[in-house]
């Protein structure tokens, strides 16, 4: 009796197994490394959102292999250039992986010029491709074939010292041609260069921040104590992107809550910081441990962006208002984790992870799970309603845990006029200003609904009332008469 | 009991220095005792209902760290700390409150926190965002008039002038913060000395 159940046991499994692996969508599996914060600061299981398809790397390319890359950008066509420190050159991949081209060298009026561990690479609408070269001090400007349009070397300004040496780390430009540059020891902010060339400003410096109990020591030392003591500057940033509009999204390794900058051309930080907890990557992490090292930033469209901490090797992605969708990515030896991530790139529902000591590219690509999310997110910023509800409740239905969705699904009910379903996503939530704004419109509408019952009552309990004070008042006055005759 | 006895703690809150008075010299102490209790049990109810069925926009707690078990201790233990505090000051201060005097005199204080409380915990689920101002606003409004209360309890029940009395409060906030700290110490102490035991008699059980 028992080995019959057995073999029918397994000949179900078979059988489910052979018709479960003919599905094509990429499925969410039980994943310990995926998690969300919740309201609570607790970390909460969640289904992954990206998983990781293939690597690739120089061999597999059938070129030399890469040495320490430095940088990587995905042109709006989806080639990918990535920035071959180590070996000085440049290699443009096509979007399904196949090398396009490798550029060592360009020429300047004639002659043939080489890189020097270029250590940042950014490509524009027109396929003009910026390299921040770093040993050789410039900025170079080419063209969609690789053809010289111009090199910023170091600029001349009464903003900078006469020992500044212009060493150019990372690039961004944005859709007006202005040249933004992170360039090595520079604590007041981005480099601003003109469409020419020409450095016009500073943008967006980080704000000095002093330790109380290092200023009361410094109130106390004497002037040549405090000379031999650390200045207070500010710290510089780690990596820059831009987006379609042109704001300039920044990173840095402050240890506070704006680590994420969004620069407006003014260079004031304008990123909506309204989610659950200020965008800083890990929430929780035991004081050995530290705080997530944000050194990458990859903005997709739809204010979507995302962050790349080096310490735990995790990339974590935002909305525009600043909650956390998804978490995915590690540190470590299987698929789908790194050694040394030092830049992310995000495009459509793709994830490129560069691995600089393993020089190795990890692709990623959404599950069911994380189009959906991307989708219901990028619908909602797109102001469709409807189909964001519709999104966030698939989303909801994936994982119940994922609170910032219930408000998506609220603010669509609310402009359904579906009040009290409205009220219930937002408790959900947890988001009391829109609970508020529910609750006020619902309690209007119940009043006005109801207004003949309640005025009604009101002014029937009043006349009841009078009527028995009046009564009374008169039957004491008649009794007082009665017991004075 | 009859309706005097329920309306006492609410003609007290209103009229205190006459209440107090009355609560020391004229009235049953047994009765009184009962009141007291009844008072504490009332504020401890308040408190866990509030935290249960308070209205949302006041109210947001988490529910895996939500325990009514401990919301007795978290009214029964200040109030037993401020009147072990309060008592060990004033005998030596020439004051004239027994222990039994003072801990009636700080519960009938505890009288508006409940007053005041109990109904918004229903009420504030019918308001919005803005209309939570009131809802704060009538909670510091009981804070204060209980720390008034508690004030004039203090000064009635030792027969003090009000400048003591303000010089014994602080002085008892400061003894509470040495008696927790004993408190701890001993309980840490215990601690060890059982993990001391326990750890001898694991010692001898495995050698044997």
């Amino acid at each position: 009796m028992y080995p019959i159940k057995k073999r029918y046991i397994t000949l179900l499994t078979v059988i489910i197994l052979a018709f479960g692996t003919g599905i094509p969508v990429v499925k969410a599996s039980v994943d310990q490394r995926s998690y969300n914060y919740s309201y609570w600061a607790d970390a909460v299981p969640a289904p992954p959102a990206y998983q990781a398809v293939r690597i690739i790397d120089g061999e597999r390319l059938g070129i030399e292999p890469l040495s320490e890359p430095n940088d990587f950008h995905v042109s709006p066509n989806r080639y990918i250039y990535v920035a071959d420190t180590g070996n000085n050159r440049i290699i443009i991949l096509d979007e399904t992986f196949d090398v396009v081209d490798v550029i060592e060298t360009f020429f300047i009026e004639g002659s043939k010029e080489t890189f020097s561990s270029p250590q940042g690479i950014f490509v524009n609408d027109e396929q003009h491709v910026f390299i921040a070269d770093t040993g050789n001090n410039r900025v170079v400007h080419l063209d969609a074939n690789f053809d010289l349009i111009k090199i910023v070397e170091q600029p001349e300004s009464e903003l900078l010292s006469d020992q500044f040496t212009f060493r150019p780390l990372k690039v961004a430009v944005d859709y007006a041609g202005r040249l933004f540059v992170m360039a090595d020891g520079v604590f007041d902010g981005f480099m601003e260069f003109s469409v020419d060339g020409y450095f016009t400003t500073f943008i967006g410096a980080n704000r000095v921040r002093v330790d109380p109990i290092e200023y009361l020591w410094k109130r106390f030392a004497t002037r040549e104590q405090r000379s031999q003591m650390v200045n207070y500057v500010p710290t510089e940033f780690t990596n820059l992107d831009v987006n379609e509009q042109g704001f300039l999204y920044a990173t840095n390794v402050d240890n506070s809550d704006d680590v994420i900058k969004k620069i407006n051309a003014r260079g004031d930080d304008i990123l909506r910081r309204e989610g659950y907890f200020s965008p800083i990557g890990d929430v929780r992490y035991t004081q050995t441990d530290g705080s997530s090292r944000l050194i990458d930033i990859s903005v997709a469209d739809y204010e979507i962006y995302s962050v790349l901490d080096s310490r735990r090797g995790r990339i974590f992605t935002y909305n525009g208002d600043g909650h956390l969708m998804y978490v995915f990515g590690g540190i470590g030896n299987r698929l789908g984790e790194f050694h040394t991530p030092i830049a992310i790139e995000r495009y459509d529902d793709y994830f490129l992870v560069l691995d600089r000591e393993l020089g190795e590219i990890t692709i990623f690509t959404a599950t069911l799970y994380g189009q959906t999310l991307n989708e219901a997110v990028r619908s909602y910023e797109q102001g469709d309603e409807e189909l964001a509800h519709q999104l966030f409740e698939e989303v909801v239905n994936m994982n119940v845990n994922l609170e910032f969705a219930y408000t998506g699904i609220g603010k669509s009910l609310l402009q359904q006029d579906q009040y009290e379903q409205a009220m219930h996503n937002f408790e959900q939530s947890l988001d009391q200003n829109n609970y508020s704004k529910a609750y006020l419109l619902y309690r209007n509408r119940l009043l006005r609904d109801h207004f003949n019952v309640i005025m009604s009552t009101i002014l029937g309990t009043v006349s009841v009332i009078t009527i028995i004070v009046v009564y009374r008042k008169i039957a004491k006055r008649k009794r007082r008469v009665l017991v004075e005759q | 009991m009859n309706s005097d006895n329920i309306k006492y703690p609410f003609h007290l809150t209103t009229h205190p220095f006459q209440g107090f008075w009355d609560l020391k010299y004229e009235r049953n102490t047994r009765i009184n005792l009962t009141i007291s209790f009844f008072i504490l049990f009332s504020l401890i109810v308040t408190n866990v209902l509030s935290n249960q069925y308070a209205g949302f926009i006041v109210n947001i707690y988490n529910p895996e760290e939500m325990n009514s078990l401990m919301e007795i201790v978290y009214v029964l233990i200040p109030v037993l700390f401020w009147c072990t505090a309060n008592w060990s000051l004033t005998t030596l201060m020439d004051g004239e409150g027994k222990f039994v005097e003072i801990f009636i005199a700080t519960c009938f204080a505890l009288v508006p926190l409940v007053m005041i409380n109990f109904p918004w915990i229903w009420l504030s689920n019918f308001i919005s965002m803005q209309e939570a101002m009131f809802y704060y606003l009538s909670q510091s409004f009981a804070v204060i008039w209980f720390i008034f209360l508690i004030f004039v309890g203090n000064m009635t029940v030792h027969q003090y002038t009000p400048s003591k009395t303000i010089g014994t409060i602080v002085l008892t906030i400061i003894a509470m913060g040495f008696i927790a700290f004993l408190c701890l110490l001993f309980f840490s102490l215990i601690q060890q000395i059982i993990a001391f035991f326990s750890v001898i008699y694991q010692e001898i059980v495995f050698r044997y």
